[in-house]
């Protein structure tokens, strides 16, 4: 592996390699590595699940949250109070 | 027949939204609350995403409310209402985090890879590190309400140009270069924010989503 990016290097180089924003070189390097080294592949993976993830941890609630409703409630009593068009 | 049922129960939906639509335009807010209620948690979850649980959330979600009153006269129905109201509630949430003050909010040195490494950069011991569960089983941890927790924790702990290049790429699905547009930053640079998120929120994550081969 002394002639291949570390494990260090290629982790810190993920996201440029996913975008193909890295020279040709460089991607061969990781491209290789990511085939011999089990713990990196596994990196990427978790990369590429993570939005997927976040996504539905971070999806909108079922119920309004009463922040929301308060939010709607005066705007609502804002435009109650203009004169209608 | 199902399909037909489907269509017409659709331009009932739509035909009744237009009406909405137009009563709230001129005034009415019984009918301004009527539109905007059923999408009112995504409006609110799209704001807080960027902003975080703070007081601004609201602040940006009632400005978002009254820019989607305000220009309803100009929705011209090629998008879906609900995508349209909440293209404004992510412009009102960023336009609230660019007035904010942002002290501390600077490069951060945190490691960009998941160690422990040896001093030529190489994992140590990587047949005793966990795998990565990507399969459906790992999805299922989602629903686990602890998980949840433990991701917005972690992205609150992101500084705010380190979040708001995660929640657009990563939750919005932006573009990186309009990401970069958007901030005003080099291309490169929203890269590297998005990564060293990526890490800190994966090494969190490790607890729910790695499965233990150690």
């Amino acid at each position: 592996m002394t002639l291949l990016p570390s494990c260090k290097d290629v982790q810190t180089h993920l996201t440029e390699y996913a975008e193909g924003s890295l020279p040709l070189g460089r991607r061969i390097g990781i491209w290789i590595h990511l085939r011999l080294c089990k713990a990196c592949a596994g990196f990427l993976r978790g990369m590429r699940a993570l939005p997927g993830l976040a996504k539905r941890a971070l999806a909108p609630p079922k119920e309004t949250p009463e922040a929301a409703v308060k939010a709607l409630a005066d705007v609502q009593g804002m435009l109650s109070r203009r004169p209608k068009v | 027949m199902v399909a037909a049922d489907t269509d017409s129960g659709m331009t009932e939906a739509s035909s009744n939204e237009s009406q909405l639509i137009k009563q709230a335009a001129a005034g009415d807010s019984d009918a301004f609350g009527a539109l905007v209620q059923p999408h009112l948690a995504l409006f609110h979850n799209g704001i807080q995403r960027i902003l975080g649980n703070t007081a601004d959330t609201q602040d940006a979600l009632q400005d978002a409310l009254m820019s989607i009153h305000r220009d309803l006269p100009r929705f011209e129905g090629r998008s879906r209402f609900s995508s349209w109201g909440y293209r404004i509630c992510l412009n009102a949430a960023l336009m609230v985090r660019r007035s904010r003050i942002r002290i501390h909010d600077m490069e951060r040195s945190d490691a960009l890879a998941i160690g422990p490494f040896n001093d030529r950069g190489h994992h140590l011991e990587p047949e005793h590190l966990p795998e990565w569960q990507v399969e459906a089983q790992a999805h299922d941890l989602v629903e686990r309400q602890e998980m949840r927790e433990c991701l917005v924790r972690a992205l609150d702990e992101l500084p705010d140009s380190h979040r708001i290049v995660f929640v657009l790429k990563d939750l919005e699905d932006w573009e990186t270069e309009d990401i970069a547009r958007h901030l005003q930053v080099a291309s490169g640079t929203v890269r590297q924010r998005l990564h060293r998120s990526r890490a800190l929120l994966q090494a969190r994550l490790r607890t729910f989503v790695l499965g233990g081969r150690s």
